[in-house]
């Protein structure tokens, strides 16, 4: 059974806005799913469909087999939910914050206390439980806050935009209690993050999105394979080359003195485009490699829509380009 | 557990929720006492001097408009309840409560009493200002009791409007606005601080829609008369009143996360 199931799923606001437009997509049971885009892309509103926050306008979404429209008390049970907003009262302790979502969840009577304190143990809140939540740091409340969303053991972690407003440190606290969440209770997880770096650290799998609509879904090492591999940057005196022996690479970019090589595989590429460059008599005085990031796929995907309209070769070239721009 | 359980749980936690704020931090329930020690001490003593005003029964003013102004101090708390649904909702509280499995009417019925709360400590307010400058009420316990479920009961009806309110309005300062564009008239076309009888005609037939007024002569036949012939009548319009508003409360609630 998947974990998650999207189908054809669209929210259009009151407004006429389109938040979300026709999305499918699945989360198998114990991974990490991530949801990428820029703000404005439609992720939260998913999230707030799956969570029985929002109504969907079209479309079905079943978590561990039972649909969330129809009957969404039911999956309001398997979850707990990290809203992007604070989700904590600053008025109250870290325990009665925890205290009382334990109730609404229904968490039994005997079990409460010791849950509670075990999930702030767990988040390194142990020593401040009884201090006020005001008086905690950025990190430390995201901290409480996804502790609070565990109180209820769900299957299912939903975490919108969890380092954001964070600090570095925090930020990578949170992301490695996140992933430790993963592998010792084998929680599904599913998050939303506009941090190609977040999402390339944390994710097993990654939904771009883009508008409204999934720009394209992988695993994050795959998407960015499909890219098109490695850049290597060359400064070259001399003579002028302006090709290279096949299955080497293509020549992105070539301005006087510097060369830009698109590659699959830079490391392996360097000595053979070196030599190749001796042979022909330039000097190559030094070689930088830059590997694709998500940003990256983020722009190939997104551009690639439009490009499926149009499809001339400037902006295919300018893609391409693009792609260089990013991967430096 | 059985979901009538299951809904009495929920409610409760936010009302508990609630009190344990004010526990950490009381300031504002001792500010908001000024305001009707106030209406006793000062308006209530300058009108006292007033011949015309002298309420039917031979009771003095202040003891007259004790009543009024408990309920006017418990409706101003609740009328503006819907400012913390607004500010929950803006900082994120509001959604995290609704994901949660407890039914919406329950959190609902939970903020009510979260209201209902602070309408007690108005009431207890009320009671120590009574005995301090020594108004003479009645403080027989059950009457004590009752005064106690009406003021629970009217904050819970006007906190719930306010949530339907907000659920529409949508900010907190549209929110205060409308709440200083009620309050006002209501109390004034009510029997809170004069007797019905010396409105004009017109204003005599509207505040016989006031529920202001039903609450008011219900706190007032317990604190003050002895005369519990129109209590049910009260109590049932008052009832009605809470269950319509936290019906609709609760239906229109999800407006202000979507």
């Amino acid at each position: 059974m998947k974990a998650i199931e999207v189908d054809s799923l669209t929210k259009v606001y009151s407004n006429g806005t389109k938040a979300v437009d026709d999305i499918s997509f699945s989360v198998e049971e114990g991974e990490i799913f991530g949801m990428l885009g820029p703000n404005g892309a439609g992720k939260t509103t998913t999230i707030k469909m799956i969570t029985t926050l929002a109504k969907p306008t079209t479309g079905s979404i079943q978590v561990f087999g039972v649909d969330a429209v129809r009957n969404s008390e039911e999956v309001r049970k398997m979850f707990g939910l990290v809203p992007q907003a604070i989700s904590v009262d600053g008025d109250l302790t870290g325990y009665e914050n925890l205290l009382i979502f334990a109730k609404l969840f229904y968490v039994d009577r005997a079990e409460r206390r010791a849950r509670i304190l075990d999930a702030l143990e767990y988040f390194g809140l142990g020593d401040r439980a009884d201090d006020l939540v005001k008086n905690y740091s950025g990190g430390m409340m995201r901290r409480l806050e996804i502790a609070q969303a565990l109180v209820n053991r769900p299957k299912i972690l939903f975490l919108d935009e969890p380092s954001i407003g964070l600090d570095p440190h925090s930020k990578n606290q949170v992301v490695q209690q996140v992933q430790e969440l993963n592998r010792e209770f084998g929680t599904t997880i599913l998050v939303t993050t506009h941090d190609m770096h977040e999402a390339d650290t944390l994710c097993n799998r990654l939904a771009i999105m883009n508008r409204g609509t999934i720009a394209v879904s992988g695993p994050p090492a795959e998407l960015k394979r499909s890219v098109g591999g490695d850049v290597l940057t060359l400064k070259v005196t001399g003579e002028v080359v302006t090709d290279l022996p096949p299955g080497l690479g293509t020549i992105v970019e070539s301005e006087p003195g510097v060369i830009k090589v698109l590659t699959d595989d830079g490391e392996r590429a360097i000595p053979r485009i070196t030599s190749h460059f001796q042979r022909k008599g330039a000097v190559v005085e030094s070689i930088s490699l830059s590997r694709p990031t998500l940003d990256d796929v983020f722009m190939k995907y997104t551009k690639s829509s439009i490009q499926k309209e149009e499809g001339t070769f400037s902006q295919t070239r300018s893609e391409r380009r693009n792609i260089a721009r990013h991967a430096r | 557990m059985n979901p009538i359980s299951r809904f009495a749980t929920s409610a409760l936690t936010i009302a508990e929720m609630e009190a344990r704020k004010i526990r950490h931090d009381s300031t504002e329930l001792w500010m908001r006492g000024v305001q009707p020690a106030l209406w006793l001490l000062i308006f209530g003593e300058v009108f006292n001097s007033v011949r015309s005003l002298a309420p039917p029964g031979g009771y003095t003013y202040i003891q007259y408009i004790a009543p009024g102004v408990l309920a006017q101090s418990v409706l101003f708390v609740a009328i503006f309840y819907g400012i913390t649904i607004v500010w929950e909702r803006d900082v994120g509280l509001l959604t995290k409560l609704l994901s949660t499995p407890s039914p919406r009417l329950s959190v609902v019925v939970g903020k009510a009493l979260a209201a209902g709360v602070r309408g007690i400590f108005q009431g207890v307010m009320i009671f120590a200002l009574a005995l301090i400058i020594g108004v003479n009420l009645r403080f027989d316990p059950l009457d004590v009791l009752g005064v106690f479920v009406v003021v629970v009961l009217f904050a819970m009806c006007f906190s719930a409007f306010s949530m339907t309110l907000a659920s529409f309005l949508k900010t907190r300062d549209r929110m205060m606005g409308i709440g200083q564009a009620i309050t006002i008239p209501l109390f004034f076309a009510s029997n809170a601080i004069y007797p019905v009888s010396l409105m004009p005609a017109w204003l005599q037939y509207i505040s016989k829609f006031n529920p202001l007024s039903y609450v008011v002569d219900a706190l007032r036949s317990m604190l003050l008369t002895g005369d519990y012939s129109s209590l049910p009548t009260d109590i049932a319009a008052l009832v009605a009143a809470t269950a319509f508003f936290i019906g609709c409360g609760s239906i229109v609630l999800k407006r202000l996360i979507e």
